[in-house]
């Protein structure tokens, strides 16, 4: 019986189950860091609104998720939140693809409430003076944060926005316990058929490992390319 | 049942650490007057925590304590893990298993298997106004299991072409069901019957499907090699069949009037080959 069995990694039922799972993954990343892109601006945006209850707000969903751990999120949005939903919408959601649905809004409000710190951070990296003189030129808060302040604050913003992207990237996996086919449960599905453990998970730690560095590389590069400019 | 997978691999490894050479492990277990059992402890009826005594209970406390009786020790159960099970076993923390294990052909390469002391049937439950009254049916809808033991390969087989999501439990796998998420769930019939029993008065509005999807033998794991053991072990478990006893220890656990409602005992204490 050989060690390490690289013909079952590169063709067969077994090659497509881990590259199905792989592909899944990666759709999975796609559809939540495009969701969570817009809410971690919003978010962003209300933890420095000049209203309290919108920072109250803002304020309200970051803790609240970020002191959950993405697990339980995971477990509420399949188990949990669609229970709520009228009959109707729900048996039409049970019907289709729910569990990487579930999958995509926990991952996408959970890395939200990251990014919308990092936002948040990078916006106030800005001197307020800028603010200021955004509004004594007469432009109102959304106007000002629009063409004065994000511009330069989220070239700050991108590199540690690349990192959380990462972090979403790893973070995929976690969709197994919800019966997600992403690549972790792929891993395991083939683990289980064949008992070749080393090489199913081989395949995924390498196809993390891959994704993961290209993700790195891109923040470097992005580094290197538009560089923080000293204010 | 579970886990085989996890089980597998960590045998396997423990296999390539190397395993100490034993002496004869039965009269080791004479030497130190008892006998060592690794049991699930979590698997109600075969293995569980009586509430109100606080000690392990269930069908295959009592199978181990008729081996311990006739090897003349003292019974000494200790819970392990699922995956644990071969593992503690090769390495000699236990000296038998009997935590709801399954004996298949490819644990045979790892360990030795007993008489088969039960056999269970996997089958599927779905709800009512599904329709559905036959396995094929389960083709091209969503069923619903637990993941890494036999149950998911077996579906498969069974109906290739049904959409199979696993859960870590079989409680997640059977709340999916309950909320809609898939039509049928799929699990060993003795669990399976117990989940159904706790719907209530809801068990109207499902449907235990009659046929099965396959039937698994399980059996106490004992050390690869251990002759003697084995035969005192096979040896106990005929004696429990020929008194009528193995009868007994069924009914008391499994049978009309438990949670598990079973009416009839397929099958006997007679044989350690499988199919």
């Amino acid at each position: 019986m050989p060690l390490f069995d690289y013909s079952l990694l590169l063709t067969g039922k077994y090659h497509d189950m881990l590259v199905a799972g792989l592909l899944l993954s990666l759709q999975l990343l796609a559809a939540s860091l495009v969701l969570a892109l817009p809410i971690a601006l919003v978010v962003a945006l209300l933890r420095l609104s000049p209203l309290a209850p919108l920072r109250w707000l803002g304020f309200a969903y970051v803790e609240s998720i970020r002191n959950i751990p993405l697990l339980a999120h995971m477990l509420f949005w399949y188990f949990g939140a669609p229970e709520l939903l009228p009959d109707g919408i729900k048996q039409w959601l049970y019907a289709g693809h729910i569990e990487a649905y579930s999958a995509i809004v926990a991952l996408a409000l959970y890395t939200a409430a990251f990014m919308a710190e990092d936002i948040r951070s990078g916006i106030r990296a800005i001197p307020t003076v800028q603010f200021e003189a955004g509004r004594a030129l007469g432009f109102g808060f959304l106007d000002t944060m629009r063409r004065v302040v994000l511009p330069q604050a989220l070239r700050i913003t991108v590199p540690p926005l690349i990192s959380q992207t990462l972090s979403l990237w790893k973070n995929t996996s976690i969709a197994t316990v919800i019966g997600v086919a992403e690549l972790m449960y792929q891993a395991g599905q083939v683990e289980s058929a064949t008992f070749r453990s080393f090489e199913s998970f081989a395949f995924a730690s390498a196809a993390y490992l891959s994704v993961s560095l290209a993700i790195t590389g891109l923040a470097t590069w992005y580094h290197h390319r538009f560089p923080v400019r000293t204010i | 049942m579970r886990h085989t997978l996890l089980a597998a691999a960590l045998a396997a490894s423990t296999f390539l650490l190397g395993t100490v050479a034993h002496a004869d492990q039965l009269a080791d277990i004479k030497k130190k007057g008892e006998l060592v059992v690794g049991v699930l402890g979590t698997d109600e009826p075969a293995t569980f925590v009586d509430p109100k005594t606080r000690q392990i209970v269930g069908y295959e406390v009592d199978l181990v304590n008729a081996i311990a009786k006739k090897i003349g020790v003292k019974p000494v159960l200790k819970q392990i893990a699922v995956a644990a099970r071969i593992p503690e076993l090769q390495q000699g923390h236990v000296d038998l298993v009997a935590a709801g294990l399954t004996h298949n052909k490819e644990r045979e390469a790892q360990i030795d298997f007993s008489l088969t002391t039960f056999v269970t049937g996997q089958k599927a439950i779905v709800k009512k106004d599904s329709g559905i009254t036959d396995i094929p049916q389960l083709g091209g809808k969503k069923v619903l299991t637990i993941r890494g033991g036999t149950q998911e390969p077996n579906i498969r087989k069974a109906v290739p072409t049904a959409e199979v999501v696993t859960f870590d439990t079989s409680q997640q796998a059977f709340q999916a069901l309950q909320q809609g998420k898939g039509v049928g769930y799929v699990d060993d019939e003795a669990a399976l019957l117990r989940s159904y029993a706790k719907l209530g008065p809801a068990k109207a509005q499902y449907v235990v499907l009659k046929q099965n999807l396959s039937t698994e033998a399980l059996a106490i794991g004992i050390k690869k090699g251990e002759s003697g053991l084995k035969a005192v072990v096979d040896d106990t478990l005929r004696e429990l069949e020929k008194s009528g006893e193995a009868q007994k220890i069924f009914v008391k656990w499994y049978g009309p009037d438990t949670a598990s409602g079973f009416q009839t005992r397929d099958f006997k204490f007679e044989s350690d080959k499988i199919d």
